[in-house]
């Protein structure tokens, strides 16, 4: 029995990584799907990749007009049942060196964006929706150069809080997501060369009690738990997915 | 529905509510499942409504003895197992003045130290990617009355949770637990005596769960299969199943 069947789905930040792999996992299940992207390139490859059941369109969620338009083109397909809220900006800076523009952009996009991404699908959710925030273990966490990130993250965290109870009425639950470091193109394309990828992830995997990064496969399994009716009865809560990384 | 083929499943606690539930849903999937239970009346009704294909053993959860006998019963029946669900537990409310000795060793023997041997005994049957499920509460992160000595022995658990995760990475074995919030599992009956007791504890709840109802046996369960089998990526992690009480 696909666990999404009929469902419609809006996946941010679809056309790579986590959102690839989950916007992938949901058509499996069932779903139709719509990819939000900046790059219409990469989206146009996402599209491709996922084959059916699946629209892409353009939209960069720190510009409000454009998820106007994302949710437009939904309301053609019908009422949403899950919005995975996954676009995010990451961009290493030590506190000492970040700038206006930098704190904004991260703040816009992660924090800003996602919140303007679930307050214009709100008129488009059936009730019962299931929301689910992408946020970061990095939260929770103390790292070098990533105060803005995580902080960004964190307010995500609480988003889902205020919302649970907001949206109970309808039957709409929000949950978080908090990857720990995952095998994508994400992950390398925040550092200035190779070899510092290469030295980021020896890090974190020795820092990880499971040893490894995740697949992004993975992060997909968790978010269609809570995509799916599987989690009836979660709310409000935030879902590790990182190895055990904030746990352990 | 082949969803749990091949898995070979224990389930301390799992003649009632929340544990049978899930051993129900694994063997719908296809599992093979072991319960334990205490009261002849409780096994004698978990072996009808699961069926022949259940184990359903005879095994106290406080008693270490049973324990032992448990984990030779798992082996000769099963030789490894994939997931170990310690369900076991309950709560006898108790004022702060009104508990006993008796009462504060009964709710941590059964609570934490039952559990905490299980894992200790059973692990060495547990396969290279298995898991581990503890069963917590909402009442290890609440201040609820009366419930000092439950709540504080499942705070207890979830601590063990985070260290028998790190303890059991060389073997692969992923240890995380669900923490249930109110559940309609015939439990009330059993712990408050009294129609009018229940009908004030059940007013009182509902009063307090953003979600406004009390969870289903089900939904535990279902919560409990993905942390044993879809989870990949997540350990020494809680993930509450309790309509957003603990959240928000």
């Amino acid at each position: 029995m696909p666990r999404l069947k009929n469902k419609i789905a809006v996946v941010t930040g679809g056309s790579s990584g986590i959102g690839l792999a989950t916007a992938k996992r949901f058509v499996e299940e069932g779903a139709y799907v719509f990819i939000a992207g900046r790059r219409k390139a990469e989206l146009d490859k996402a599209v491709a990749e996922i084959g059916s059941n699946v629209t892409g369109i353009k939209a960069d969620i720190s510009k409000l007009e454009d998820l106007d338009r994302l949710y437009d083109t939904v309301a053609k397909k019908g009422k949403i049942d899950v919005i995975f809220a996954g676009a995010a900006f990451v961009e290493k800076a030590m506190t000492l060196t970040v700038s206006p523009e930098h704190f904004d952009k991260t703040f816009n996009t992660n924090a800003r964006g996602t919140y303007f991404t679930v307050q214009t699908a709100l008129p488009h959710l059936n009730d019962g929706a299931s929301v689910i925030l992408v946020a970061s273990a990095g939260k929770n966490k103390g790292f070098p150069g990533r105060s803005t990130y995580s902080a960004s993250k964190a307010a995500l965290r609480s988003f889902a809080r205020t919302w649970t109870s907001e949206l109970k009425d309808r039957k709409i639950r929000t949950n978080v997501l908090s990857p720990g470091a995952v095998d994508t193109p994400m992950f390398n394309d925040q550092f200035p060369s190779q070899d510092a990828a290469a030295e980021a992830r020896k890090q974190i995997t020795s820092l990880t009690p499971l040893n490894r990064l995740a697949r992004p496969e993975e992060i997909a399994a968790a978010a269609l738990f809570l995509a799916s009716d599987e989690s009836s009865f979660v709310a409000g809560i935030d879902l590790a997915v990182d190895g055990g990384l904030t746990a352990v | 529905m082949d969803r749990y083929q091949g898995k070979k499943v224990v389930i301390i606690g799992g003649t009632s509510g929340m544990g049978l539930a899930t051993a129900k849903m694994l063997l719908d999937g296809g599992a093979r499942v072991l319960v334990t239970g205490r009261s002849q009346g409780g096994l004698d009704s978990a072996q009808k409504e699961l069926g022949k294909g259940a184990l359903v053993v005879s095994s106290d959860a406080r008693s270490l003895t049973d324990i032992d006998a448990l984990a030779s019963r798992v082996k000769t029946e099963f030789d490894t197992i994939d997931l170990l669900f310690v369900n076991a537990g309950f709560s006898i409310p108790t004022p702060l003045g009104g508990v006993t000795e008796a009462i504060y060793d009964e709710m941590f023997n059964l609570n934490a130290k039952g559990p905490f041997f299980a894992v200790q005994k059973l692990a060495p049957l547990i396969n290279r990617g298995g898991a581990v499920v503890l069963t917590t509460s909402v009442a290890n992160v609440k201040g609820l009355p009366g419930q000092a000595t439950y709540g504080a022995a499942k705070a207890a658990l979830r601590s063990f949770a985070r260290t028998l995760a790190a303890e059991l990475l060389p073997q692969e074995i992923r240890v995380n637990a669900v923490s249930p919030g109110p559940v309609e599992t015939g439990i009330l009956e059993k712990v408050f005596p009294t129609e009018e007791m229940r009908a004030h504890v059940r007013g009182h709840t509902l009063g307090i769960i953003p979600m406004k109802r009390f969870g289903t046996s089900e939904e535990i369960a279902k919560a409990v299969l993905f942390l044993a089998f879809d989870a990949t990526f997540t350990n020494g992690h809680e993930l509450p199943v309790d309509g957003g009480w603990s959240q928000l």
